[in-house]
């Protein structure tokens, strides 16, 4: 009887023991962390755990701006300034540049301030793109102290762009908003299609002024941040990656944007380098390519500013 | 032709910090560079490990996939290595790096990154082999001279092992034999329980 009940006792007491030893197992890695179990699950496991405390989490931002910045950026870049400008071309060749009586009468459409706001906005902003194309296709221009010095410029001009992004954001905003003709414009493609002039819907700007300039200051502020971060580092490591990805990807849109603008102040509209000089437009150019604007003329226009 | 392999040995490696001091002493790595870290994780808890990282010369690099100037680039035996001339100090090799190894010196004009600075496997730079301006730039060459790596060379544990990578696995597997790893691996248990 005295030797059942000793057995009994043991038994008991061996549960107890196994239970308590299974509970603080169960529990104990949770205290521990995440690899106080490690060495019993697989070697992925413990490097996931390492990695994270290295680099953060590569499978979540490195590997994609690996990718990226390895294969499709500079394959993407290199397609934007191509084919961009290739479209333009075919634009010159088959439709050409629309010309507009110079010698006529002309309307003062740009105020100094706003060509001063302007010309440093066009100045920094045109090095932005080309020390960015310059950091994008380093590798066939040689690397080293140019693109280097290609880099401090990027910096510097977007210092720069900064004070003209602000002012035109004060000076233009209303003439800026969308309005419904807008969409007239965007059909028509602003009658940059045909030969004939005929007036098309546009009120100060056009729509597609309108997106550029809501690209370039809201997308350059995005641009200023995460350029920001790109250049101190002064994140974490994914946050790092998410910003370079957001600052290549936008730059190519800013890109794309800003080449169209180009051909159509240089190229698609004879003259219109030239008024963004003096200020003035051609009455005709106003009449038929922003149908919708209200201008004053003679000496009234002059007294605005 | 061989490929060379770094390895470190967790159940060895005794954060003690020696190949990181001997990495930074051997080369003058500046201050704020660090070729090489230890690792701890789990730090005061059970199940504590320590592990040696740095540059691991990836077969497939994801630093010279990204690198804009080409300025990294693979040697035949698999070491990975910098060009600073090249180098833009852009950063993103560190973004794609997964052990966080490219580094990059501070102070420089308007607060740039300087070019970046990573383990070099002691094998120096794309400089000519003993040069004065491959010691500047990269530090020791201790490959060509037929020598293992400093970290690797003064471990003290033996944890870190460096060269050739089969010899590497073959050393680490007989070591795995022996002890076993993991749970199964030797401690204070094995060391002092009772049979």
């Amino acid at each position: 009887m005295q030797r059942v009940f000793y057995c009994l006792l043991l038994l008991t007491g061996f549960f107890t023991a196994g239970f308590a030893a299974f509970v603080y197992a169960r529990e104990d890695p949770a205290a521990a962390g995440p690899i106080a179990d490690l060495l019993t699950v697989s070697s992925a496991d413990y490097y996931q755990a390492l990695i994270a405390e290295v680099a953060g989490n590569w499978q979540n931002y490195g590997q994609l701006f690996t990718t990226l910045q390895g294969q499709w950026f500079w394959k993407a870049s290199l397609l934007t300034i191509t084919v961009v400008p290739g479209l333009f071309l075919l634009h010159y060749l088959v439709i050409g540049a629309k010309h507009f009586d110079q010698g006529g009468e002309q309307v003062l459409f740009f105020p100094l301030l706003t060509r001063v706001v302007h010309f440093f906005g066009a100045l920094s902003f045109s090095l932005l793109v080309l020390t960015g194309l310059m950091i994008v296709f380093g590798k066939y221009i040689g690397g080293g102290t140019l693109i280097r010095s290609a880099r401090y410029v990027h910096l510097l001009s977007a210092m720069v762009f900064v004070v003209p992004a602000c002012m035109m954001l004060v000076i233009w905003p209303k003439d800026m908003l969308p309005r419904r003709h807008d969409i007239a414009w965007l059909v028509l493609l602003g009658g940059y299609l045909s030969r004939r002039k005929k007036p098309v819907p546009a009120g100060k700007f056009n729509a597609g002024q309108k997106m550029y300039f809501w690209s370039v200051t809201l997308g350059g502020a995005v641009m200023a941040f995460t350029g920001y971060v790109i250049w101190g580092m002064g994140a974490d490591v994914e946050s790092v990656r998410l910003a370079a990805i957001m600052h290549n990807t936008l730059g190519m849109g800013l890109l794309a944007f800003y080449l169209t603008h180009l051909y159509m102040a240089v190229f698609a509209i004879a003259g219109s380098l030239q008024s963004m000089k003096s200020g003035y437009k051609p009455k005709e150019e106003v009449d038929i390519l922003h149908s919708r604007y209200k201008y004053q003329q003679g000496q009234e226009a002059k007294r605005r500013f | 032709m061989a490929r060379v392999k770094f390895l470190c040995d967790v159940e060895r490696c005794i954060d003690c910090s020696g190949c990181v001091v001997a990495c930074k002493e051997g080369h003058h790595v500046p201050v704020g560079v660090n070729r090489r870290r230890v690792i701890t994780l789990d730090q005061g808890k059970s199940g504590e490990k320590s592990i040696s990282v740095s540059c691991m010369h990836c077969a497939d690099a994801p630093c010279i996939a990204v690198c804009p100037v080409d300025a990294i680039y693979q040697r035949d035996d698999g070491i990975v290595l910098v060009n600073k001339k090249t180098c833009i100090g852009c950063g993103y090799c560190f973004m794609a790096c997964p052990f966080g190894a490219p580094q990059f010196p501070k102070g420089n004009i308007f607060g740039a990154r300087g070019a970046m600075d990573k383990c070099t496997f002691c094998a120096g730079g794309p400089e000519e082999n003993f040069s004065t301006e491959e010691k500047r730039l990269y530090g020791q060459n201790r490959i060509a001279e037929g020598k293992v790596p400093l970290c690797a060379g003064m471990c003290a544990t033996k944890a870190l092992l460096a060269g050739d990578a089969d010899v590497v696995a073959d050393v680490y597997r007989e070591r795995v034999f022996q002890r076993g790893s993991g749970v199964n691996a030797w401690g204070w248990s094995k060391a002092y329980g009772k049979e």
